[in-house]
């Protein structure tokens, strides 16, 4: 699995490379909590990629429904449908709009990702059980729709709001953390091979540093991402302080976490990285 | 020849038993899950069985620090009755520690041991629960200063001091008063989520034209829908160190009468350190949760480090969005021991993610003719609103403070609150 995963340029680790294997052996839906930016999305788009299965992604929202999420009828045309002088049902699957649920249940074969589930409130949640453990839907004009190889479900959460217990039970469950430096350098390193191995090495020194301080945004795999590539394009391929400051509003996000770095850190923890390389 | 996953069966068993009685939820559902994921995994490797488990039985990673202690054991083979008395111990150790760690990888994980939801919660397993109740009685620093909203609502307040749990019969008049004032203050926020209306309304051009159909098009009738409303968070966060507990108390069993019903409120108290009571407070527990919070305080009764605190609950729970749009409501004399600069930044940062941030002070000048304690000075710039003293007209003020903020466009001060203007106010 983890090889698999790893051609997608996406590494994982032993367990969660166990716990994707699993999900898709036993066909559970797979939960998937994390610190924004250590690649809760990108996995499921490396899962979909990795199997060979088209990828099907519901961004979740506050008030998002049935209407969104699932199916609607193409009001529209049905209309145009009547005045043109059409006979035959009006509500057949001719004039269902299929949203990304539904979509994922009638194509054999798919990657279903229900993106930040925390952000959609507790109907929708509820709505989502039925559909989570028994993998059919019920159109009440058309009957029910329901699939015999259903989609590998990956749900995301930031957790910004505490998931229902009973859609934690249906699902397997996975918190993904940062990566230890190896790791980070060896995701770098597979992301962007055009970097000089040395700078990738001495960002994940300071990228790790940088965790153990107390910031208010740890910065994620996807920060690291972006703030070795402007070094690579604004420096010379060394870690020096003067670059970093004037890159480090690509690695942390928050001024409170940019000043403090700069203030009392930055010389210290670039010399300490090109150290631990050295 | 028994299947594999008969042949588990009896250790799966066990293990979620185990774990159950450390307080983390397994059910049997999980239980068949897990006997299905050991028949695809190699159940020799530690490793692989270890992340089976935790992908099947564990729910939440606040419970990871017990699911180790207690697969730890059981990989052992041994008894699973002693998992209490080892968490326990884990959760006694100072929380920013580095805990014990899977799979011998490097990470900060002290991360994730803040969080461990035995400590937090207030949802100590039996282990974990004082057998012994502190006295309150040492930290009552006298009859001067046991006034409060209590004193302000039933003029024969006495109570014995050795009345810790329950609430006294006039206190819970109080307390009934004030839910009550509560509930009808219930403050609210637009829901994205629309719904049909008779004839006032948005045009709702989905069931419009659904409708049309059955006139062959013709839209006869013309559907709206209205904008609906949810209640809005409402975040306290409650000193209970020394005298403030009196204060606290009232305001927090009045909450639980009326958590559910229109509102919403996130519930935090704290001395020196912080403890979630949210998950506490439907249950009857409450009282329970409170000593184990101020079971923490003793050494310090009198002061807080309000700072420290605030940085905890911005790390661990306003990063996550408990804060976002919530009405937070700091109970606090603002009586600090700790650093005034962290508590300036730390209440900008909780500010900034507030709909509103609202002060109330129960005892205002009660530090011996000194206008305004250390910690409420540093505090006032990131005020939105400051209530001080404890009669019904306090009280009301916030009540009424409450219902307004709720809905429409969210209002902010322009000019920061000082100390001088407070004063003039009082």
């Amino acid at each position: 699995m983890g090889e698999a995963l790893a051609a997608e340029r996406y590494l994982v680790d032993e367990g969660l490379a166990t716990v994707v294997f699993l999900a898709l052996r036993l066909r559970k839906p797979l939960l998937v909590e994390g610190e924004p930016g250590v690649g809760k999305t990108e996995l499921a788009k490396a899962v979909a990629a990795a199997s060979g299965c088209e990828l099907v992604r519901l961004q979740c929202y506050e008030g998002i429904d049935v209407h969104h999420a699932l199916y609607d009828w193409d009001y529209p045309r049905q209309l145009l449908h009547l005045r043109g002088g059409g006979t035959g049902a009006l509500y057949s699957e001719e004039f269902l709009v299929r949203r990304p649920l539904l979509e994922a249940l009638e194509r054999p074969g798919t990657v279903l990702l229900i993106d930040e589930l925390d952000r959609a409130d507790d109907e929708f949640e509820a709505f989502l059980l039925e559909f989570l453990s028994d993998f059919q839907v019920t159109i009440p004009e058309i009957g029910v729709i329901r699939s015999d190889r259903p989609p590998v479900v990956v749900l995301t959460s930031n957790r910004t709001r505490e998931l229902h217990d009973a859609l934690r039970r249906r699902c397997l469950y996975h918190w993904i953390d940062h990566p230890d430096r190896e790791r980070e350098v060896a995701i770098v390193r597979t992301r962007r091979p055009e970097l000089p191995e040395a700078l990738v090495r001495q960002v994940c020194a300071f990228v790790e540093e940088l965790r153990w301080l107390d910031l208010y945004r740890v910065p994620g795999v996807g920060e690291t991402l972006d703030w070795a590539q402007a070094l690579h394009t604004v420096g010379d391929g060394e870690l020096t302080a003067d670059v970093a400051e004037r890159t480090l509003g690509a690695l942390l996000k928050a001024r409170e976490d940019v000043e403090r770095v700069r203030r009392g850190h930055l010389e210290e923890l670039a010399a300490k990285a090109r150290d631990a390389v050295a | 020849m028994r299947s594999p996953e008969e042949a588990v069966a009896p250790a799966v068993v066990a293990l979620a038993r185990g774990l159950r009685a450390a307080g983390v939820p397994a059910g049997v559902d999980d239980e068949l899950t897990l006997c299905r994921a050991l028949g695809e995994v190699d159940v020799r490797r530690r490793e692989d069985v270890y992340w089976a488990g935790r992908a099947t039985l564990l729910r939440r990673i606040d419970d990871l620090s017990t699911f180790e202690a207690v697969f730890g054991l059981w990989w052992e083979g041994r008894r699973l009755e002693m998992v209490g008395a080892t968490v326990a111990e884990q959760a006694e150790s100072d929380p920013r520690m580095p805990g014990p760690q899977h799979g011998g990888e490097s990470l900060p994980q002290f991360r994730h041991e803040g969080r461990s939801g035995h400590i937090l919660d207030g949802e100590a397993m039996p282990a974990l629960r004082p057998i012994e109740l502190p006295s309150s009685a040492d930290e009552q620093p006298g009859e001067g200063e046991r006034r409060g909203v209590l004193a302000a609502y039933s003029p024969n307040e006495v109570l014995t001091e050795s009345e810790k749990l329950g609430l006294g019969a006039d206190e819970a008049a109080v307390v009934r008063r004030l839910a009550d004032a509560l509930r009808m203050a219930a403050p609210q926020r637009a829901s994205r989520r629309r719904r049909p209306a008779g004839r006032v309304g948005r045009l709702d051009v989905r069931r419009t034209v659904r409708g049309s159909l059955a006139t062959d098009g013709e839209a006869i009738r013309i559907a709206r829908s209205h904008r609906t409303f949810r209640p809005r968070r409402l975040l306290f966060i409650c000193d209970v160190s020394g005298s403030m507990e009196r204060h606290s108390r009232v305001l927090l069993a009045s909450l639980q009468g009326v958590v559910g019903a229109d509102i919403k409120a996130e519930t935090f108290v704290f001395a020196t350190r912080l403890t979630r009571l949210t998950t506490t407070l439907g249950s009857p527990d409450l009282a329970g949760a409170l000593d184990r919070a101020r079971s923490a305080v003793e050494d310090w009764s009198g002061g807080t480090r309000i700072g420290e605190v605030l940085a905890e609950l911005n790390a661990e729970w306003g990063r996550r969005g408990l804060a976002r749009g919530a009405i937070t409501i700091v109970v606090s004399d603002g009586w600090d021991r700790g650093d005034p600069e962290l508590l300036s930044r730390e209440l900008e940062r909780l500010q900034r993610q507030s709909r509103r941030l609202v002060w109330l002070n129960p005892r205002p000048a009660d530090l011996g003719g000194q206008p305004l304690a250390v910690g409420m000075r540093a505090a006032l710039p990131y005020i939105d609103d400051y209530i001080a003293g404890h009669d019904p007209h306090a009280v009301g003020q916030l009540v009424r403070l409450v219902h307004g903020l709720g809905a429409g466009r969210a209002v902010r001060r322009q000019r920061p609150l000082s100390a001088t203007s407070s004063q003039q106010r009082r």
